[in-house]
């Protein structure tokens, strides 16, 4: 018994001698490499408000590096400028600048290497290459950060967010602008992605590549170039997220691509080019989904199977769906489409005639973009009518049997 | 005179419809026929041009051998793909040189990087820790 005691007061007085040490112009320490150096396992480093130029920082030990005042660490477009290569390590309240524009290795404003348990937390990130790379790594959490580089067209940038084989992420409430794609994902799983705003980044808002069994939850994805990509994954959950005004050719609010088993509930997507885009997808669900001011509200090309859409709104597309192909695969329920005229007799909120959400005129610009320009043309309005009435162009199957009369409330 | 110069400016014209020369990827615009991402890496990219004169741009280079292989086109008559070295150049195809896998990182993880001579990419085999290869082998090797 006296043995056990003996050694936790012993081992208490070993965490005890983890220490603090204070970084800055009027302290003992001036550099935080130097603060490093004589640091180990457990200490904390405090930096001091104040401009530091020290190159590649590199993290080696468990420490906790918290910056006062955000103290600018600077990598005069040189370098990397933190790099973690030790477990258990925190970075917060610095503001990350200029690191370099190689083009061979991809220079960071903070990089973790095969690690785990690191926390980077209330950083300002501005004009770095790639903002924070998370590589080969496990339990670790980027939150509240902001990221932000001034990409153009036509010029090499990387992502904001960054990640690559890797488990059990939270990526959190991060603002992330200007990068070329906001948050990558590649080969990461059993991750989550919550409250963050991505906007104006070159590419893709967030892009999802290998990477099964994800969530992404109530994100803003706005003005990116081309919107939200997620492809080659299976089992992705996307609750509550904004997806806006990614306009362009190749532009969508959602790219699906080589996507199964996986669940889209209770998004918003508005002004975009095309809502949602997909592309070999199977036993989707996409439920209680608004698609507002589209042009497209849904493009689902032929190699997409079993996929339900189930309870959605369709208000002020231009076109709620359009498909490139005659075989039907995918079943439509219970959805609001503003274009519907049908009546309801039996006073039970459902429309009494199936509806055809596949206009005539999407078909057709389908096969032959250029048409686009007799859009609204009398003859095409008597073509879509009467294609209403009796299908010939559209497949005639093609229908939501149960319409309803009222958007529901979303 | 008028009527040579007429000819002249007649050929000329078809000559440029049946041009063989790539047309330039533009970056973060174009989007890759064969995966429908916007093309952002100048490093990877490739472009082919059918026996009819359209031209198709790729991410990757293993998504322009995956597509000319998939029958969605005519057959192809060139090959082009980017220059590793040089920002966004395109390079004729079966005479580019190539190293795979290593370290090289491409958008459809083809991870395939083409040099435009011999010394080149000997110098950046050991850099990258890749395998060399060659257009036919690269073509090959992929469905």
């Amino acid at each position: 018994m006296k043995i056990i005691f003996l050694a936790y007061f012993l081992s208490l007085s070993v965490l005890c001698q983890a220490k603090t040490i204070l970084v800055g112009k009027n302290q003992q320490v001036k550099s935080i490499k130097a603060a490093i150096a004589q640091s180990s396992d457990g200490d904390t480093i405090v930096v001091h408000n104040g401009i530091y130029k020290e190159g590649r920082i590199l993290i080696n030990k468990q420490i906790i590096l918290i910056g006062k005042k955000f103290p600018i660490l600077d990598g005069e477009n040189k370098s990397e400028i933190i790099s973690v290569n030790a477990d258990n390590v925190t970075v917060k309240g610095f503001k990350i600048i200029n690191s370099g524009h190689a083009a061979l290795e991809d220079p960071c404003g903070i990089r973790v290497y095969d690690k785990s348990n690191v926390v980077i937390e209330n950083n300002i990130l501005d004009n770095n290459f790639f903002g924070i790379y998370i590589q080969n790594s496990k339990n670790c959490l980027v939150k509240n950060n902001t990221i932000k580089a001034y990409g153009k067209d036509e010029q090499l940038i990387g992502n904001g967010i960054h990640c690559w084989k890797s488990d059990n992420l939270q990526i959190i409430a991060n603002k992330i602008s200007g990068h070329r794609d906001g948050i990558y994902f590649e080969f990461v799983t059993h991750s989550v992605i919550w409250r963050n705003i991505s906007f104006n980044n070159i590419r893709y808002g967030l892009h999802f590549m290998f990477s099964n069994d994800d969530a992404y939850i109530t994100n803003i994805f706005k003005n990116n170039g081309a919107g939200v990509a997620v492809m080659f994954t299976k089992n992705v959950k996307m609750f509550n997220n904004y997806f806006e005004e990614n306009w362009g050719d190749s532009a969508y609010g959602l790219l699906l691509k080589e996507i199964a088993d996986s669940y889209i509930f209770n998004n918003r997507f508005s002004r975009n080019t095309s809502g949602i885009y997909m592309e070999g997808t199977s036993r989707i669900k996409v439920e209680k989904n608004v698609f507002q001011s589209n042009g497209w509200g849904m493009k689902i090309q032929a190699s997409c199977m079993d996929n339900e859409i189930v309870n959605n709104n369709y208000l002020k597309n231009t076109f709620d769906i359009s498909t490139n192909g005659s075989l039907v695969l995918n079943t439509f329920n219970s959805n609001y489409w503003d274009k519907y005229e049908g009546y309801d007799l039996d006073k039970n909120g459902i429309g009494d005639v199936p509806y055809h959400p596949l206009s005539l005129f999407a078909v057709l610009t389908e096969t032959n973009p250029s048409a686009m320009l007799l859009y609204r043309s009398f003859m095409i309005t008597l073509l879509d009518k009467s294609e209403k009435v009796l299908p010939s162009i559209t497949p005639d199957n093609f229908i939501d049997n149960t319409p309803l009369m009222k958007s529901l409330p979303l | 005179m008028k009527r040579v110069a007429f000819i002249l400016f007649t050929i000329s014209v078809l000559n440029s419809c049946n041009s063989n020369e790539p047309k330039p990827i533009k970056l973060n615009s174009d989007s890759c026929d064969n995966c429908k991402m916007t093309i952002s890496n100048g490093k990877f990219g490739a472009e082919l041009i059918t026996e009819k004169g359209r031209h198709y741009k790729f991410d990757d280079i293993s998504c322009m051998v995956k597509f000319a292989k998939s029958g969605t086109s005519v057959p192809a008559k060139a090959f082009y793909v980017n220059d590793y070295l040089q920002d966004n150049t395109l390079i004729a195809a079966d005479k580019a040189f190539y190293l795979k896998d290593g370290t090289i990182n491409s958008p459809m993880r083809g991870n395939i990087a083409a040099f435009s001579s011999k010394p080149e990419a000997e110098q950046y085999q050991t850099k990258l820790n890749a395998a060399p290869s060659s257009w036919d082998e690269i073509f090959n090797s992929l469905q």
